[in-house]
């Protein structure tokens, strides 16, 4: 099972050790090598780096990414300008990534990051008691895919050729897809809740400096722009041009690149001869970065709908004693010790309130409501060491949960008496009330 | 002295059991104007559809432009006949709801790309600058061949084959049109290869072969 969990992964390195070859075919020995070296250190170093730091390689991890992104950004702008014609002529892959330096550390990044992506999704990754023996075997499994996409690079028409920064594009892609079903890697939700956040701040601003006039008159169609701004569309669209228009500024410079000066030959068939050719070329070269654009829409797909299996629980109904407490045994039926979320319904005169325990990695139980300060409650699920807001799809870890703020669920006053939980049905009905009531006025909540 | 632009070695084909052309060896030299002649059936629209790459021989050997066209892959043999070879029909083989300048854009999308400047050009070449938005129901036997011409020529071929090019013109628009060939292959320095039952059209060619029933019978110098 562990294997077929890796499966996206391994595919994505497959196919980017493929296109990076393609990208260096005029060093391909020195990129081949280069890629070998770098999923091993990818993967050895995050997995050694988990067994000492058991929260560091994601963070490591995600910086690559975000950094690979960010330069991707600079080279797509970069390339649209000098596709003008106002700049240095385009590099291409035949002259930047032919040389041995250049390919070679290219291929080196782009492997350690796909290995370290690969490594992240071991099952054991981030525990103390991660073996060598997964690393060891994820690490000949991607030397083996690498002849694999050798012989597969081999076997592409030799017309196929790739832009620099249409090979950065692809390589990116392939590794935000690689990561996006990884919930600690993705980076597309977090990007698109830094928009809506952007946009919450923005409009709190132009609030906080009287720029939106707050008169009787104009206050419900000022309200309803607000109410549409807080809302979590916004945040998609916004990440979805943030996400994508780095490809399609590659496909733009492409598309807009000069064609070669034909207008000294004399033959009309030779000079369109050679305008055709350099036209088929140009849209070769088109290929691959136009597929990397499908495989950033897949990685979108991946971070809005993924396929990580959250712990999810019907909530129990549960009820108040005479007292006016809510009693849960920590042991029987559920074990509330066993570091799972434990989801409760409470009902008291038509109104209802959700509330979950559980047990977090300090040892100590933690009740909070299934709801948090910001966002509409929709409630939390959990995977791979957090819960995840199921709104706007923040990961709070595990060892944070109990404490206020931000987007962590509302902790609750609560008692452990004789092997029970106790919380008070009023505290929790009040609590419940306040915290919805404040995040569902406007419409959108967040 | 040039290579020769076509050179045949026992070059023969068989439909079946049917022999349409018997093994012929024949040379052509660059900017010659070969007529062939023969009566129906003995064989010539077989010998230019060979030569021209429309066909593969049964046997023998076949040379054009110095390119041994048997050794040649179906996709080197239609870059072949899309760079070397320009083509006249006698049924013009326009299409129909397109105009001529579009006609003869569409030879220059297959070869590499259209230039609608070059085209008007061409027709203009051809005497049809009045006529670049007509389509070919709209202009005479003798316009549209004319048309057939600057199609056949605007990807600049080293050969240009006439299938019974004037077969359905008459005595003045033949005359125009033969003219016109000889003065394009004066400019552009192409060889001709003409298929004809005409011996007035065969006369505008350097040299005639008769073909009779797949053999090369004969042949003969033009005297102008």
């Amino acid at each position: 099972m562990p294997a077929l969990k890796l499966l996206p992964q391994l595919l994505a390195w497959t196919a980017l050790a493929a296109v990076l070859l393609r990208g260096c075919t005029e060093r391909r020995r020195l990129s081949a090598a280069a890629c070998a070296a770098g999923f091993a250190a990818g993967v050895l170093g995050i997995a050694l780096l988990a067994r000492s730091l058991p929260a560091t390689p994601y963070g490591v991890v995600r910086s690559l990414l975000g950094g690979s992104f960010l330069v991707l950004w600079v080279v797509s702008v970069v390339a649209l300008y000098r596709s003008t014609g106002k700049g240095r002529p385009a590099a291409r892959s035949a002259g930047l990534t032919g040389r041995p330096l250049a390919a070679g550390s290219l291929s080196f990044f782009f492997a350690l990051t796909a290995g370290g992506v690969c490594a992240c999704r071991l099952p054991a990754a981030g525990g103390d008691l991660l073996p060598l023996l997964a690393p060891l075997i994820l690490v000949l499994a991607g030397l083996a895919l690498l002849i694999g996409a050798l012989a597969l690079e081999r076997r592409l028409p030799a017309s196929l050729t790739v832009s620099f920064p249409g090979l950065l594009a692809a390589l990116v892609a392939l590794l935000l897809f690689s990561s996006a079903s990884l919930l600690r890697l993705d980076l597309f939700s977090p990007l698109s809740m830094k928009v809506m956040k952007g946009t919450h701040d923005f409009v709190h601003q132009f609030m906080e400096s009287i720029l939106i006039p707050d008169h009787i008159f104009v206050r419900p169609a000022i309200w309803g722009y607000i109410g549409f701004l807080f809302g979590k569309e916004v945040g998609f669209w916004g990440g979805m041009v943030i996400w994508f228009t780095p490809v399609l500024l590659v496909l733009l410079a492409l598309r807009f690149e000069l064609l070669p000066q034909v207008s000294h030959i004399r033959q009309g068939a030779l000079r369109r001869k050679l305008l055709a050719a350099a036209m088929r070329e140009r849209n070769l070269r088109m290929v691959i970065p136009g597929l990397s654009l499908a495989v950033f829409a897949a990685a979108a797909y991946q971070s809005c709908y993924p396929s990580v299996e959250y712990w999810d629980p019907k909530p129990v109904l549960v009820s108040a004693d005479a007292a006016g407490e809510i009693l849960i045994p920590k042991k029987g039926e559920i074990n509330l010790e066993d570091g799972k979320l434990h989801k409760y319904l409470y009902r008291q005169g038509g109104h209802e309130a959700r509330f979950f325990v559980l047990l977090t990695p300090t040892g100590k139980l933690s009740v909070d409501l299934d709801a948090c300060a910001i966002c509409k409650p929709d409630g939390y699920g959990q995977a791979e060491g957090t819960v995840i807001c199921y709104y706007c799809k923040t990961l709070i870890p595990l060892d944070t949960v109990g404490k206020p703020g931000g987007c962590n669920p509302v902790p609750l006053a609560f008692s452990e008496k004789a092997d029970a939980v106790h919380i008070n049905g009023v505290t929790l009905m009040n609590e419940w009330t306040r915290t919805v009531q404040s995040t569902t006025k406007k419409e959108g909540g967040k | 002295m040039s290579a020769p632009t076509i050179e045949t070695n026992a070059l023969s084909r068989s439909y079946g059991d049917i022999c349409a052309l018997k093994p012929i060896d024949l040379v052509v030299p660059e900017g010659e104007w070969l007529s062939v002649m023969g009566h129906s059936g003995s064989g010539k629209s077989t010998l230019m559809n060979l030569v021209g790459g429309l066909d593969r021989p049964t046997s023998g050997s076949l040379k054009v432009g110095g390119k041994d066209l048997l050794a040649l892959s179906e996709d080197g043999l239609a870059r072949f006949r899309r760079e070397f070879v320009g083509i006249i029909f006698q049924q013009h083989h326009l299409v129909p709801y397109l105009s001529a300048v579009e006609n003869v854009m569409l030879a220059q999308y297959f070869h590499s790309t259209p230039d609608e400047a070059e085209a008007r050009l061409a027709l203009e070449r051809v005497g049809l600058g009045h006529r670049l938005r007509n389509r070919p129901g709209e202009l005479s036997g003798g316009e549209q061949q004319r048309v057939c011409i600057a199609r056949a020529i605007i990807n600049s071929p080293k050969l240009l084959l006439g299938d019974e090019p004037t077969g359905n013109l008459d005595h003045k628009s033949t005359v125009m049109v033969m003219e016109l060939l000889k003065e394009l292959r004066a400019e552009e320095r192409f060889t001709v290869v003409m298929v004809t039952h005409n011996q007035e059209v065969a006369a505008w060619g350097d040299r005639t072969i008769y073909l009779d029933d797949g053999v090369l019978v004969r042949e003969e110098r033009s005297r102008s």
